[in-house]
């Protein structure tokens, strides 16, 4: 055999892996956007752009639109900027630091619907902590039901959820900074440059690339988040948190519209792939990790 | 006294340290104040749960709410919410461990020939994993509800798992390509000048060395799996932990207490591998994500 057939033989039940669990999937619900499909076993039939037409001329995808947008600004927003503060913090040479790393992963580790269920109930009037700390401080005059409230619901779902992406953002903001050669920050200090023109001269500059990608990547999350919302208020009150994906469920295992979901799904599958297609092509050769 | 004789760059300096700690302490309880109220609870009584203020330590600590979910009994104050719990984290054990082992077969080969042979289609190969990546799960639920549905596999670990490796798989190859590529050549050759074929290269010489990318795309795609939530929620009936702990909304149907504990039980597995393995994990999350 020789070392193209090996490596082909290698690589092959991966690539065939792919194409069975991402390849035909994805495009067999490209081939239901078009259809009409039944829930028996009866054979789907073509109704062209029908189901895009039926998602798009909804009164609920519109408002659901601008739901997911003000979502997703607030979780790129605080993910990324959290992230950002957390990494300069826990790059500087402070006792502690060691457990403070180790903290940082932890609520990466904690699954995203877990921090969700944890939200859920530290924000709840009856068993919640957070009322009361925010009663005692002054902040509030009575218990709230914050999930009850249209504003609160989509702030703490933000919140939830960016609980953990900080940390995500703040981990490869991290692992950025490491690479940076001391000297280049030590030689700015010689030359007598503050803290905040060092950031912005030689920091910033260098952790850019990092910053594109944490950015993309929770941007993504952000238009895609499901988790937390689902657990915390399943798009209540009224349709205040109903996000995108939320809808998308609610039309495939609530209206079992196969078709109308395979079209929202399609659209959502396009925008994620384009976007990180995007950030791929800005990045260009620019190595995030630069060793 | 002290402060008259200090001159005023060593003021500053100490109060910029004042102000780099009190940071600290602030992003300690941004980590900790949601698990101290989860743990907390989770040792509660649930008639302590409700008290006004709360009680920020247990005042009579009990562990009904572990023993019951241990024991797969009905908990304190009637809550069905421990018969599920063990079961659905055996599951989601087994869920997790079959996907790292079907991706450190199916991975470990593919990223090995990507990284070290050329032949035709290798490009496409290695592009095509890259998009796989970049498919988000939600987009393809449609094709794997209905084709699960059509084999009877619906609430299948088997399915699941094969369900599973689209996410997880392109994680694997894009990490440990990334490790192989790291690996000088001379270590294959070398085996090879000394009478090894190349599988054997592979297994007995690249293997053993590798470990550290195999540790890391192990635990990443254990957590990716035990956190998951939006397949195991539409494609199975709460068959794993994140469903189940989702699957409580009202106080009729559970205390929080109980939820508390089986919670804590859901958090400890990945925290507790993330936090021993922090190194490699933090080190493939970065070099999986960004290169």
């Amino acid at each position: 055999m020789s070392d193209r057939q090996f490596g082909l033989v290698l690589a092959l039940p991966a690539i065939i892996s792919l194409v069975l669990v991402v390849g035909i999937p994805g495009v067999q619900t490209l081939i239901y956007s078009f259809q009409r499909v039944p829930l028996s076993d009866d054979p789907a039939t073509f109704v062209g752009t029908d189901n895009y037409g039926k998602v798009l001329g909804d009164e609920s995808f519109v408002e659901s639109l601008v739901v997911t947008l003000q979502y997703t600004a607030g979780y790129v927003l605080l993910a990324t900027v959290l992230g950002l503060l957390f990494a300069l913090l826990l790059d500087q040479p402070l006792r502690g630091r060691g457990i403070a790393r180790a903290l940082l992963i932890i609520p990466w580790a904690t699954p995203v619907i877990i921090a969700g269920v944890m939200w859920k109930w530290l924000i709840d009037p009856q068993v919640g902590g957070l009322n009361a700390v925010l009663f005692e401080i002054g902040v509030i005059e009575d218990y709230k039901p914050f999930l009850a409230d249209r504003e609160w619901a989509l702030v703490f779902t933000i919140l939830a959820a960016a609980w953990h992406q900080a940390s995500f953002s703040a981990l490869l903001f991290l692992a950025s900074l490491q690479t940076l050669p001391n000297e280049i920050v030590e030689a700015a200090k010689v030359d007598g440059a503050t803290a905040w023109q060092r950031f912005r001269g030689v920091v910033f500059p260098w952790i850019r690339p990092m910053l594109l990608v944490v950015v993309v990547i929770n941007v993504i999350y952000g238009v895609l988040q499901f988790d937390t919302v689902w657990v915390m208020t399943q798009g209540g009150p009224g349709d205040a948190t109903t996000l995108l994906p939320i809808l998308l469920y609610r039309q495939l295992f609530i209206f079992s519209d196969i078709g109308a979901g395979s079209a929202l799904a399609v659209m959502l599958g396009v925008v994620a792939v384009l976007v990180s297609s995007i950030a791929l092509i800005l990045l260009g050769r620019d190595d995030p990790l630069a060793a | 006294m002290a402060s008259r004789t200090l001159s005023r760059p060593v003021l500053r300096k100490r109060a910029v340290t004042a102000l780099l700690y009190a940071a600290l302490v602030l992003f300690a309880v941004w980590v900790l104040f949601p698990f101290w109220f989860l743990v907390n609870s989770s040792f509660m009584t649930p008639a302590e749960a409700v008290a006004v203020p709360p009680h920020w330590i247990p005042e009579e600590p009990t562990l009904g709410n572990y023993s019951a979910i241990l024991a797969g009994q009905v908990a304190p104050g009637g809550a069905q919410v421990g018969l599920r719990v063990l079961t659905a984290l055996g599951e989601s054990f087994a869920v997790g461990i079959l996907t790292v082992v079907a991706n450190l077969a199916l991975g470990g080969t593919a990223a090995y020939s990507m990284s070290r042979f050329r032949f035709r289609g290798s490009r496409l190969s290695y592009f095509s994993v890259l998009f796989a990546r970049l498919v988000p799960p939600i987009a393809i639920v449609a094709a794997f509800f209905v084709a699960l549905r059509d084999l009877g596999l619906i609430n299948s670990r088997y399915g699941l798992v094969v369900v599973y490796i689209s996410f997880t798989l392109p994680i694997t190859i894009l990490v440990l390509k990334n490790y192989f590529d790291g690996l000088p050549r001379e270590l294959d050759e070398a085996a090879l000048v000394d009478g090894a074929s190349r599988l054997q290269a592979l297994w007995y010489v690249i293997r053993p060395i590798a470990r550290p990318g195999f540790i890391a795309a192990a635990c990443l795609v254990f957590l990716e799996s035990w956190g998951e939530f939006f397949y195991a929620l539409t494609l199975t009936n709460q068959l794993t932990i994140p469903p189940v702990l989702a699957g409580f909304r009202g106080f009729f149907q559970f205390n929080w207490t109980t939820l508390a504990a089986a919670t804590v039980l859901a958090v400890v597995p990945p925290v507790l591998l993330a936090l021993v393995f922090q190194r490699y994990v933090v080190r493939g999350l970065a070099q999986g994500v960004a290169k």
